[in-house]
């Protein structure tokens, strides 16, 4: 076994845009589904009967699927659906915003059910409409509750957008493999490609452990 | 757009036997990352001190590489690296064992951890030994606590064995993407994936959460 982890060093300017890309690509997702998770909990929590089971089937059945597929079927099937052409980046987004937009909301109906009733009713008491409360008075102390859970689902994005790898982004993962079928250099190239992944989400876990000590709500 | 369901009925025997592998490989998966992520988790809590921040250190890091790279790894490096290479379906069966253990050990330390120490300190009172006190007292109250947490395993290891497709394990992903190669019908075979993986996933989530709502009080304390 003759090993030369210079390949390593050599292609370190297409790992580090790679590593970049994973990180722009997991950042834009958060960007879409924050905004998304919390539209879907409003809508799961509203009043309106059809808004709320469109909501709910939407969050269940994102959630039930496996991330791979829905990156193959955004790749495949959605532009066909719906006439519409996009980048590999684009399609990567949009399938791992659909499945972190799911569980977004789940997260985020569970920080604002862990309030107690009677907030709400006493900012509507004082003469706030429903929509000011939930603004001014629910989500800020939600967001403090949700922090924890939506770092932990960071740290599952982030690992998660290697599978756009299959479509040809060229985020680590895809580079890695790239370059690995480029040079044959499998064993330095994949360990590279673990160990840099390892350096980026390690802090990243050990980040969200500790979120989880100083926000985290126990019973 | 015209559908066209024949690629699916023509090839229904070759998804099928795809569909088999994938449910064979979740079982597998879930059974062996039990057996592997209970002994870690009870090492860590109750083995000696020596072994605990090695079996922190795998946890950690499993929580940080994507299961798609240790999938890679394990099928395309460890034959280099010990001489010996494994099928595709063992390659995944190790790489989502050795992943998805790392999440029950955490599970199952935060199972124990959440049963009250006085819990153990009161049987140890009472004259009950150590390993009494875990068996008798702490496990049965941990696995209930549990249980939720499984539901989640559960649903997690039969989403990632899609990811064994990568590396060419004839699962149902596998197969869906051969099929829709082959048919030239990405739509109709990808959308049909779609719904059966729903309709394996939901149904477990929902069964282990009505499990765990029946047996709940159970693990009350």
């Amino acid at each position: 076994m003759n090993l030369d982890w210079s390949v390593v060093w050599q292609y370190r300017g297409a790992l580090a845009e790679g590593a970049l890309m994973t990180v722009v690509l997991s950042l834009a997702t958060m960007v879409v589904a924050i905004p998304g998770g919390i539209l879907l909990a409003l809508m799961r929590l509203s009043r309106s009967r059809i808004a709320s089971t469109a909501s709910a089937c939407f969050v269940e059945f994102f959630r039930n699927l496996p991330i791979l597929l829905l990156v193959y079927w955004a790749y495949y099937v959605m532009p066909v659906a719906l006439d519409l052409r996009l980048s590999g980046f684009v399609t990567g987004l949009v399938a791992l915003s659909l499945n972190v937009s799911a569980y977004n909301a789940e997260t985020f109906r569970a920080g604002i059910g862990s309030l107690r009733k009677g907030q709400m009713e006493a900012a509507m008491a004082l003469g706030m409409s429903r929509w000011q409360a939930m603004r001014e008075v629910i989500l800020p102390q939600a967001s403090r509750r949700v922090l924890p859970v939506l770092a932990s689902t960071w740290v599952s994005l982030f690992k998660d957008t290697s599978l756009v790898s299959v479509i040809a982004v060229g985020e680590l993962a895809y580079t890695a493999m790239r370059i690995r079928s480029q040079t044959f250099r499998v064993l330095e190239m994949l360990t590279a490609m673990a160990a840099i992944y390892w350096a980026l989400g390690y802090p990243q876990a050990k980040l969200t452990d500790w979120l989880n000590r100083r926000f985290g709500v126990t019973e | 757009m015209d559908l066209d369901l024949t690629s699916i009925t023509d090839n229904w025997r070759y998804l099928a036997n795809g569909l088999g592998l994938t449910l064979l490989l979740s079982l597998a998966t879930v059974a062996g990352s039990l057996v592997v992520g209970g002994a870690v988790g009870l090492a860590r809590c109750y083995g000696p001190a020596w072994l605990r921040w090695p079996l922190v250190f795998y946890i950690d890091s499993m929580r940080a590489i994507p299961v798609l790279v240790v999938l890679v790894w394990s099928y395309f490096a460890l034959p280099i690296v010990t001489g010996w290479s494994l099928p595709p379906f063992w390659a995944a069966f190790v790489a989502l064992t050795l992943h998805i253990a790392a999440y029950v050990a955490e599970i199952v330390r935060a199972g124990i951890t959440s049963i009250r120490p006085g819990q153990t300190r009161a049987a140890l009172a009472l004259g009950m030994s150590r390993r009494q006190a875990v068996i008798q007292i702490v496990l049965p109250q941990t696995i209930i606590r549990m249980l939720p947490a499984f539901g989640s395993i559960i649903s997690i290891a039969i989403k990632d064995t899609a990811i064994a497709a990568v590396i060419a394990v004839p699962e149902y992903m596998k197969q869906s993407e051969t099929v829709a190669g082959q048919t030239f019908r990405p739509i109709e075979v990808f959308t049909c994936a779609m719904l059966v993986y729903f309709l394996i996933l939901f149904p477990v989530t929902r069964l282990i959460d009505m499990a765990y709502l029946r047996v709940a009080h159970l693990g009350r304390s």
